[in-house]
């Protein structure tokens, strides 16, 4: 029996197209266009992200046949798509970010928390105090800001909501890993919305 | 687990919201935070920073996007093909 191809499994799927059904290939593009084209204007921006869409699904066509389905085609492909969006911002970026290093939170020699409880919670109100617009490209300076390999966690783990063991096949590192960058990153992340309310991390 | 401030809390904050610590750690961690006001706030903002960038940074494909992806992608395979080294 032929199962139509649009309720075919992505593994079929891709096993259909390793074999030159370009149909079924076709059928993953229209499947995955919206999640890559979404995770590739975070990873550079609005404007690189259909070029990195494009190059995540011509890699993916041209190594249909090394997809073995030992992990998820999802995950196959996610991994295609961060490294076709590092490509890109190699290719791109001509200086270094400037460090988030300062936004960590800070504390006193006994370990604790230097700023009161309300400046600490002064993130919650952002959506309030900033307009829309300006959040959107706050928040994107913020991600280009981050190293790359916190980038990369950052963004799969809190912003397209992969699971942390899914994040790690795709990055090719162990959970723990991708917990500590995904921290580091979030509280780098934390302390550039608090400066921007004008409050120290 | 004694000596707990807001720093060594903060340090293993992601495990403990993931699920990961000892029972005695993850104990330490709570008595700490039920009687210190900064870090409940900090740990309000830490777990509301991904929603908020995750919402500021929604974008959606453009319709026409979609059509001339396709349509690349036809062409470009059309001159490459699958690379045969996989096969």
């Amino acid at each position: 029996m032929i199962v139509p191809a649009a309720e075919s499994s992505d593994e079929t799927l891709a096993a259909r197209a390793a074999g030159g059904d370009d149909r079924a290939f076709e059928t993953l593009v229209t499947r995955y266009q919206q999640r890559v084209f979404r995770l590739a204007c975070r990873l550079t921006s609005e404007t690189d992200a259909p070029d990195v869409l494009q190059e995540t699904f011509l890699q993916a066509y041209r190594h249909m046949t090394g997809f073995r389905g030992d992990s998820r085609f999802s995950t196959w492909l996610y991994r295609i798509a961060v490294n076709a969006g590092l490509m890109h911002r190699r290719a791109r970026t001509r200086r270094p970010a400037e460090s988030l290093d300062a936004f960590l939170p800070q504390f006193d020699a006994d370990g604790r928390h230097v700023p009161t409880p309300e400046a600490l919670r002064i993130v919650s109100q952002v959506e309030e105090l900033l307009d829309r617009q300006v959040l959107a490209e706050k928040a994107r300076a913020a991600i280009e800001r981050l190293p790359d390999l916190y980038r990369e966690a950052f963004v799969l783990r809190d912003l397209e909501e992969l699971p942390t063991t899914e994040v790690a096949q795709v990055l090719g590192v162990e959970p723990a890993t991708v917990r500590q960058r995904v921290h580091r990153a979030r509280m780098m992340v934390r302390g550039y919305l608090s400066g921007i309310a004008g409050v120290a991390p | 687990m004694k000596d707990m401030v807001c720093r060594s809390g903060v340090e293993l904050l992601m495990e403990y919201l993931e699920g990961e610590l000892a029972p005695d750690v993850r104990a330490a961690i709570e008595e700490h935070v039920n009687g210190c006001p900064r870090c409940v706030a900090f740990i309000e903002s830490y777990r509301e920073t991904p929603r908020i960038l995750r919402e500021a940074t929604a974008a959606e494909m453009p319709a026409d996007l979609e059509a001339s992806l396709l349509d690349a992608l036809r062409t470009q395979r059309r001159a490459a093909g699958p690379d045969k080294e996989d096969r």
